[in-house]
């Protein structure tokens, strides 16, 4: 006698092993759990090396800007500027503007000044979804003068978005002031 | 006294004083062993023990009263937590109230083409298919209400946060619910009772009162991931705004077609399982037509939503960067390969049933010799879209390799590499629909040859014009190459409408070979069709995953965090557990809805005569 398979258990079959198949292929895939953003204690006495050393890691976790921004990277394609020498250019970025102005602006209004070839996307930094603290903005700034530059700042370092004066030329608000270094499609930002 | 009386005279007396010995002795052990208080000094107890159990139910009745009315944040769910509880139930729900929303769209479609045509094979088809409808409308109340007063238990203060922004619309959409009870049972109660006219008008009055529901509850689902209408502090400023948020209608218009898809392919496996069933020609007949149409109903709806989708994921990003950066290059990036593995399979499974298909009809031959063809381009378009842009590789790879990314395969991994082969997958796709149209059809017009030769020129110059603009996409800065997806896109689809307004006066007249035998397919060809709507189930609740996962640590993304124990992104493999699990629920309970279906056809129990 023929033993014949149910139709249910065939259809069981179907259904089960195309779902294994799938559940299979979702453990081939990188594995990593996200936890929300560690909030980094920033003591009022802290030093420009320490806030450097700070500054990165709320640069790789919390303030989220590695999702877009490389280090180093030297082909494309690029979603937004890399950030290797970056201290370097933001002397020489907007005229007129101290690297630290330059940042900040970068930081609180993103949108005034766009480098040439990207399109804009920077987040506005001190509010949510992000929402750094002056302070953590500070100790960033550190660490962006440390990719290339040495790092000047400290706690009390004033600037146009945290009750300093204004920068020298442009301020908040101000129309977009294109780049003096030309940057080549496809290639880091100068 | 005789020698005998003296014997049982002393017998007794050292029975007494064996007796009174053993006594004696098991008398000492238990003395021995017996707990004896202690000698203390008779001191007063200064808390005597009644008092004591006294005056602590006097302060605990004292801290009770006092204690102040403090609003649970969150409540745990045993065993399973939270999270996954919600995240199990919503996705229930939702796949239930796809399927309800979007049967009554096709089978109001098929019943007007019966109408127009007065073919009553039409009319049936889409009784069959309202039939599914009335457990499942059930089904999805039922989760539904499972998961409000989930949300109510385990989130109480995110849940009243939402019903403080969104408290206009919840009597709307109760009243919408309502509605939609009356007109789905009596679209379906009232088949063949009333005029084909008003049943048309009760058919078309459940669409719309579905696609209202749908239309609020996204707003409340968007709401979360692009937030509008509040300050950055929550405050509501306009419900209004929080509703039409910046995700709002791609949602809309990307559910209602995915939900099309979904539907008919669901339909289509309850075909297959009826033809599986079938014991004559005739059944198998009808059910392979009804399995064909669930599946033209799915795919035809599955070609567009990729573009639906592009104008969703250019919606998060021009709300947010980081979202949308999030999402197709942060921590979901390796998600959408797990999604190309199902879409191709979605591709290659709908190309093979139509292609199996081609045997129902006499004078197939000439076009299944291109088969191989298509075969052969569908299978590259799936590998490009499912290679990965960075490898998971060890550390000595990664340093052979000069990166994470593979030296030649890498610059597939790219959205210039993947756009480009969806396209041409779409459009291999269409062709495949086209030739299964024309087996056993020969054009009489006139125009037949130069007919022919414009479509292939369509078919050329779109492939062209994919391929050229992802080609371009390599050499050209960021600003340009997103850009580039739009004339991709929109010549592809240029393509389909060009060649389908040739395409139908072209075989108007056409010369059969041969009349389609329905039920001529061999059987593989339902297990494909069940194969496709388990894999559309399963990419519905993986995408599921991204929408809402995609706020990471936010209820609502930068208003509303979630401070919760399950405040993490989890891992994908967890994910995908997840969503497997939800999907074998899912075909239990449909395998439930397509057995009570199947009810109604069977023959009235008369004493145990079948």
């Amino acid at each position: 006698m023929k033993f014949r398979v149910p139709l249910l258990a065939k259809l069981g079959a179907v259904v089960v092993a195309t779902t294994g198949f799938y559940t299979y292929v979702g453990q081939m895939v990188p594995q990593k759990e996200i936890y929300p953003p560690k909030e980094v204690l920033i003591k009022a006495d802290i030093t420009t090396a320490e806030m450097t050393a700070i500054g990165k890691e709320i640069f790789e976790g919390k303030g989220l800007c590695t999702t877009c921004h490389t280090i180093g990277k030297k082909t494309g394609p690029f979603r937004f500027p890399d950030l290797a020498d970056v201290a370097v250019r933001a002397r020489t970025r907007e005229l007129g503007f101290s690297d630290v102005e330059y940042f900040a602006q970068t930081f609180y209004e993103p949108d005034i000044f766009i480098v040439p070839g990207f399109n804009p996307g920077m987040p506005t930094i001190n509010k949510p979804p992000i929402g750094l603290t002056d302070q953590e903005i500070l100790c960033v700034m550190a660490y962006l003068q440390s990719l290339g530059g040495t790092p000047s700042v400290t706690l009390a370092t004033k600037h146009h978005y945290n009750g300093g004066a204004a920068a020298a030329v442009a301020t908040a608000g101000a129309p977009a002031t294109p780049a003096a270094p030309a940057t080549r499609p496809g290639e880091p930002a100068r | 006294m005789t020698g005998k009386g003296l014997k049982i005279a002393a017998g007794l007396v050292l029975a007494v004083l064996a007796l009174a010995a053993a006594a004696r002795v098991g008398l000492y052990l238990v003395e021995k062993h017996e707990y004896k208080e202690p000698e203390r000094a008779q001191l007063a107890d200064p808390t005597p023990r009644e008092q004591g159990v006294l005056d602590e139910k006097a302060a605990a009745d004292k801290v009770a009263s006092a204690k102040p009315y403090v609003e649970a944040e969150y409540r745990a769910f045993p065993g399973i937590g939270s999270r996954v509880a919600i995240w199990i139930v919503a996705q229930l729900h939702l796949l239930f109230a796809a399927f309800v929303l979007a049967v009554p769209i096709f089978a109001l479609i098929i019943e007007f083409i019966g109408y127009k045509t007065k073919d009553k094979r039409y009319d049936r088809l889409a009784y069959e298919f309202t039939k599914l409808l009335s457990v499942s409308f059930s089904l999805t109340a039922t989760f539904g209400a499972a998961l409000t007063f989930m949300l109510i238990i385990l989130y109480p203060k995110f849940t009243n946060y939402m019903m403080s922004v969104f408290s206009p619309t919840f009597l709307p959409y109760v009243l919408l619910f309502f509605f939609e009870a009356f007109f789905l049972y009596t679209y379906y109660y009232g088949w063949g009772k009333f005029s084909p006219r008003i049943h048309l008008l009760l058919g078309l009055g459940l669409n719309l009162v579905g696609t209202g529901i749908m239309l609020i509850a996204n707003a409340w689902v968007t709401f979360m991931t692009s937030p509008a209408g509040v300050s950055e502090k929550g405050a509501v400023i306009s419900t209004w705004q929080a509703v039409r948020n910046f995700t709002w209608m791609p949602i809309n218009v990307h559910r209602i077609i995915a939900n099309i898809a979904f539907g008919g392919s669901i339909a289509g496996a309850y075909a297959a399982v009826k033809f599986l069933q079938a014991t004559t020609d005739e059944e198998r007949a009808h059910y392979d037509w009804m399995g064909y149409i669930g599946n033209f109903v799915a795919i035809s709806a599955f070609l567009p939503l990729p573009f639906a989708g592009y104008w969703l994921a250019k919606e998060i990003y021009a709300y947010s960067q980081t979202l949308g950066l999030t999402m197709m290059g942060g921590a979901f990036s390796w998600l959408f390969i797990i999604q190309a593995v199902l879409i191709g399979n979605l591709f290659l499974g709908a190309n093979y049933y139509l292609w199996l298909g081609m045997g129902r009809v006499p004078g197939a031959q000439n076009f299944q010799k291109y088969i191989k063809y298509l075969l052969i381009v569908v299978a590259a378009c799936f590998m490009v879209w499912a290679t990965p842009r960075s490898i998971i590789a060890t550390v000595s790879e990664v340093r052979a390799m000069g990166g994470s990314s593979h030296p030649a395969l890498g610059f597939l991994g790219v959205m210039s590499a993947k756009n480009t082969a969806v396209n041409i997958l779409i459009l291999t796709t269409f062709m495949s629909f086209l030739l299964y149209r024309r087996t056993g059809k020969t054009p009489t017009v006139p125009w037949a040859k130069t007919g022919n030769a414009v479509q292939l020129g369509i078919f050329g110059t779109a492939a062209a014009i994919v391929i050229g603009l992802g080609i371009t996409g390599y050499f050209v800065e960021a600003k340009v190459r997103i850009g580039l997806s739009v004339p991709q896109v929109g010549s592809v689809l240029l393509a389909m409408i060009a060649i389908t307004v040739i395409d139908v006066p072209l075989y108007r007249k056409a010369r059969m070979s041969g009349e389609v035998q329905w039920g001529k397919i061999p059987a593989i060809s339902q297990y494909v069709l069940i194969f496709i709507a388990v894999t559309f189930t399963w990419l519905m609740g993986l995408m599921g995953y991204v929408r809402s996962g995609l706020r990471q640590h936010w209820h609502v993304y930068g208003v509303y965090r979630d401070t919760s124990v399950d405040a993490f992104t989890p891992t994908l493999g967890f994910a995908t557990k997840v969503v497997s699990v939800t999907v074998l629920i899912f075909f239990a309970l449909i395998g439930f809805v397509f057995w009570l279906s199947s009810l109604h056809d069977k023959k009235d129990w008369e004493g145990g005569a079948s």
